[in-house]
């Protein structure tokens, strides 16, 4: 099959992201670069989330809960208390951290299945949360007005410098990732993803290395919540809704889970080609998954997923077409 | 007679006292006790189901005790969670041989390593080297997914893995079961080099074993019971008529 696997693909890829971050502002379209930035602010969720269920096996929908208290708790700290922007974003993912860290403890004792549903209520109970409280979040309008980060006479509320900003949290989201990946933690959370009581046998404290790579997924989360809100000055419950949740999945799983490059390389898929069909108007997200099903059935492990796990094009096909196939190769 | 418990010697290694295991409502392991001194074997036989993972799992702290307790070199560890027990000394080769799929057989033995208590880890490389030169096979497959290993390598990868966290007692939960009968004969040889060198055992395993020891003893388990206890195996005829629900001499 289609070689993508392998540390040596995966700096090819690493180097060609990182022409097509610095050819993106040259091209001069202000569209590509509005797509660029979300693609960063997604990738370093999905870096985030990839450590989560990469690299430690967790299955958590509770992304987009850590993205609301970022993107809210920036937007509440700034809008109605006036506080920096920038220490409102530290705040809230100070904040963000502890709530992993009370929330996690209990939910991470479930495993599989029941942790996934237990975080997608989360999920889902976030969604409701700040659509319903609407004194303290405008409900469905949503809170406008966020001032922007800046530092000295630089506002990150122009897209060329957000762009930079965006692209430096997805560099630093993705340098961690690595180093940790290659430490002795990340080796951890690999053996309890596979093995939690083998790998308590080993020394590994189970529930607090989970809890830690919760945490940090969180951390993340937040950043981007804030960073987001602080750009587009605006948050709203939309932002946080269940398509959100479900493409954060979809990114990862088309860069393919437990690779580095993997979740950037994804999230530039899933926020990037469907714009490049626009010419295919209303059938252009229908195509745009038929895509991702195919990909997905031919590489279930993702573009950068391990190739043991591709399955041949043929298996895919339904039976009289494989016969025909072998009828024609005769 | 066997010494139970409270005639146990102080010299003795781990010291067992009337441990038993529930999981909810079902007993999964009665009351049961024994010693097991420096450097010698316990032998933990029995048909499916009869408790004997229980049993280790409960040394190596994976399933809490409703009652009893378990004695290391005197000290009770019966509160210490598995991942601190390691650094006790005690170290379990699980069922199924402890895959990890997705690291390689360094990363394995890295972890290994790293679980050992800080001032008994010892030189990593002389480590290393030493469980290499055991189970020389694994050499050639230092950076290869440790799925990819056959079930004899697999399994001296486990024993390999534990080893190296140093252990002063080693677990280990049926490690021939599923092996071809070389693999077998070649991790017991590697399991009776360890043993004759001081390592001190609990071995679970369904059947007898070619492990000879200079001191040993055997339980035998019949649905979380002890149904046979002595300084002796026991022969052929009398594990059959214990498997089929017999009781002999205790």
């Amino acid at each position: 099959m289609i070689g993508l696997s392998g540390r040596r693909v995966e700096v090819v890829a690493f180097v060609l992201v990182v022409i097509a971050v610095i050819g993106a502002p040259l091209s001069g379209s202000r569209l590509f670069v509005y797509y660029f930035t979300l693609t960063a602010l997604y990738a370093s969720v999905v870096i985030a989330l990839n450590l989560l269920l990469g690299l430690a096996g967790q299955v958590s929908f509770a992304q987009t809960t850590f993205m609301a208290i970022g993107g809210y708790g920036s937007a509440l700290m700034t809008v109605r208390l006036g506080w920096n922007p920038w220490l409102a974003m530290m705040l809230a993912m100070l904040l963000a951290a502890l709530a992993a860290l009370v929330i996690g403890r209990p939910l991470l004792r479930l495993r599989g299945h029941y942790l996934s549903m237990a975080t997608f209520a989360l999920a889902l109970g976030t969604y409701s949360f700040v659509t319903a409280a609407m004194e303290l979040t405008n409900g469905g309008i949503g809170i406008s007005g966020i001032p922007p980060l800046e530092i000295g006479d630089i506002s990150f509320a122009e897209p060329g410098m957000f762009y930079i900003l965006a692209w430096i949290l997805c560099g630093l989201t993705l340098a961690g990732y690595a180093l940790l990946a290659d430490s002795h933690i990340g080796r951890a959370w690999r053996a309890l993803a596979t093995g939690q009581d083998i790998a308590a046998t080993l020394g590994i404290d189970v529930p607090g290395y989970k809890l830690l790579a919760f945490i940090l997924a969180a951390v993340i989360a937040s950043i981007v919540g804030s960073f987001y809100v602080e750009f587009t000055s605006f948050v709203g419950p939309d932002l946080y809704d269940i398509n959100i949740i479900l493409s954060l999945f979809f990114m990862l799983f088309v860069g393919g889970r437990g690779s580095t490059i993997g979740p950037v390389v994804g999230a530039g898929v899933v926020v990037i080609v469907p714009q490049l069909m626009s010419g295919l108007e209303r059938y252009q997200n229908l195509i745009f998954f038929v895509i991702l099903l195919l990909l997905l059935l031919i590489r279930p492990a993702g573009l950068f997923g391990r190739v043991r796990e591709s399955v041949p094009l043929s298996a895919i096909l339904p039976g009289w077409l494989r016969a025909s196939r072998r009828a024609g190769a005769a | 007679m066997r010494a139970l418990a409270g005639a146990a010697a102080e010299s003795d290694l781990l010291h067992v006292e009337q441990i038993a295991v529930h999981y909810g409502g079902i007993i999964a392991l009665k009351a049961t006790s024994f010693s097991v001194g420096r450097g010698s074997l316990m032998l933990v036989l029995g048909p499916n189901g009869a408790g004997k993972s229980t049993l280790l799992k409960a040394l190596a702290g994976s399933v809490s005790l409703h009652s009893g307790r378990v004695l290391l070199g005197g000290r009770d560890i019966s509160g210490v969670p598995a991942h601190q027990r390691v650094k006790y000394g005690v170290a379990l080769v699980p069922e199924g041989r402890g895959r990890l799929p997705g690291l390689s057989v360094k990363e394995n033995l890295d972890l290994g390593w790293h679980a050992a208590a800080p001032e008994r880890r010892g030189d990593y490389t002389a480590g290393t080297e030493e469980v290499l030169a055991l189970f020389p096979p694994l050499h050639e497959r230092l950076h290869q997914d440790c799925s990819t290993l056959s079930g004899g390598e697999m399994q001296m990868l486990a024993i390999a893995r534990a080893l190296l966290t140093k252990p002063i007692l080693l677990l280990l939960d049926e490690p021939s079961l599923g092996l071809a009968p070389k693999a077998i004969a070649r991790v017991y040889e590697a399991l009776a080099q360890l043993n004759s060198a001081g390592l001190a055992m609990v071995l679970v395993e369904q059947k007898a074993v070619p492990l000879p020891a200079r001191r040993e003893a055997t339980i035998v388990l019949q649905s979380g019971s002890v149904v046979f206890q002595q300084d002796r195996r026991p022969s052929a005829d009398e594990l059959a008529a214990l498997y089929l629900g017999g009781r002999a001499e205790r």
